[in-house]
């Protein structure tokens, strides 16, 4: 009777112990585990968190995608008007160049025209040059850094001569750019040439052929450049 | 001495609970399920102790038995995509409640019938005293 009591008390206890160690066991992990974590949600909570995550995925595309077109309609504007800037810089440039505004390198020719004891170098003999020289396909010309521009006058007052209403004084270097062949020939020409003509009237004239030769900008402080009568015509 | 035996029990076993590493929660719905079918053979036993016919091989094969096959319909119910584990919750708390309702009721009759004794006792005493 004793042994039988002891024999369930020991059993009913060692049930106790497993049932009691499991249902704490079980406390546990259900208090620890985060039931939203994806590892441990049901599959069904899994499956709508998918579904919903693809309808937001979906949505996000689509809008990166209207994002993405905007940008790129921005870009072509941006392009096109970078185009349309890149053509006005080219145009204005083109158009300093031509009037005289900047700074311009190339090849050429330098003549110096110098004052001796018996001759003086005179304004017409400048013009003349200056004539010469364009007619020759000079580009761009200088004396005594002097830009020559379609508005500059080369006058004699009070036996100076003014280049852009500035002095210049012997020696005059002129600067040209330009073909070299077809102005140093032009210049050089037997008998009729600049050169010829004039040195034979006694006057100092020195040609030399310059690879590189830079001409400075028009940098006069008169406004030759402003008009004020000439007003551009409207076309009709 | 079975009181004793099954404090003893609670306590080596709560602390044996706290101290084994948790058991990863896909397994922990099969767990629950066969706590839930101990719990009954559990109450099932008290019953029937209170009824006179407790059974040791009945009451550990129950409580053993049980939480094997629930644990096994359990996951049968998950093969066939088919939640098993409903049906064997339902049957086991619905036979819980019935069992705690037999202890409930043995111990209300109980002491009632002290009562009633008392009264009685109390009124034979009277009684006699009265002759």
């Amino acid at each position: 009777m004793k042994k039988e009591k002891i024999v369930m008390s020991v059993t009913i206890a060692a049930v106790c112990i497993l049932l009691v160690a499991v249902m704490s066991a079980q406390f546990r992990t259900v208090e620890e585990t985060d039931i939203t974590g994806i590892e441990t949600a049901r599959e069904e909570e899994l499956r709508t968190m998918i579904a919903s995550w693809k309808t937001k995925y979906e949505e996000t595309s689509q809008k990166l995608e209207e994002t993405n077109q905007k940008i790129n309609e921005y870009k072509q504007k941006e392009t096109s008007n970078e185009e349309m800037t890149i053509l006005l810089d080219k145009e204005l440039l083109q158009t300093n160049m031509l009037v005289g505004k900047t700074d311009v390198t190339g090849e050429g020719i330098i003549i110096t025209l110098t004052d001796n004891e018996n001759v003086e170098i005179e304004d017409r003999d400048l013009l003349n040059l200056i004539n010469e020289l364009k007619l020759a396909g000079a580009e761009a010309i200088s004396i005594n850094d002097k830009r020559i521009v379609n508005m500059t006058d080369i006058v004699v007052v009070n036996d100076t001569i003014l280049i852009n209403e500035e002095r210049v004084t012997s020696p005059y270097t002129v600067k040209v750019i330009g073909n070299q062949k077809y102005l140093s020939s032009a210049l050089s020409l037997k008998n009729s040439g600049y050169i010829d003509k004039y040195t034979s009237l006694g006057k100092t004239i020195n040609m030399t052929l310059e690879k590189n030769i830079k001409i400075l900008a028009y940098n006069s402080g008169n406004n030759l450049m402003e008009f004020k009568y000439a007003k551009e015509a409207e076309e009709q | 001495m079975i009181f004793i035996a099954i404090i003893i029990g609670c306590i080596i076993g709560a602390l044996i609970g706290i101290n084994i590493p948790t058991i990863p929660y896909t397994y922990s719905g099969y767990l629950a399920i066969a706590i839930i079918a101990a719990l009954d053979s559990v109450f099932g036993g008290i019953t029937s102790t209170l009824k006179r016919n407790f059974d040791m091989k009945i009451f550990i094969s129950g409580f053993f038995v049980n939480a094997i096959l629930a644990i096994a319909l359990t996951y049968l119910g998950e093969k066939l995509n088919v939640d098993i584990y409903l049906a064997a919750v339902i049957v086991f708390v619905g036979r819980m409640f019935n069992n705690l309702g037999t202890i409930r009721r043995y111990y209300v009759e109980k002491l009632t019938s002290k009562k009633i004794i008392a009264k009685a006792e109390a009124t034979i005493k009277q009684a006699n005293e009265e002759k």
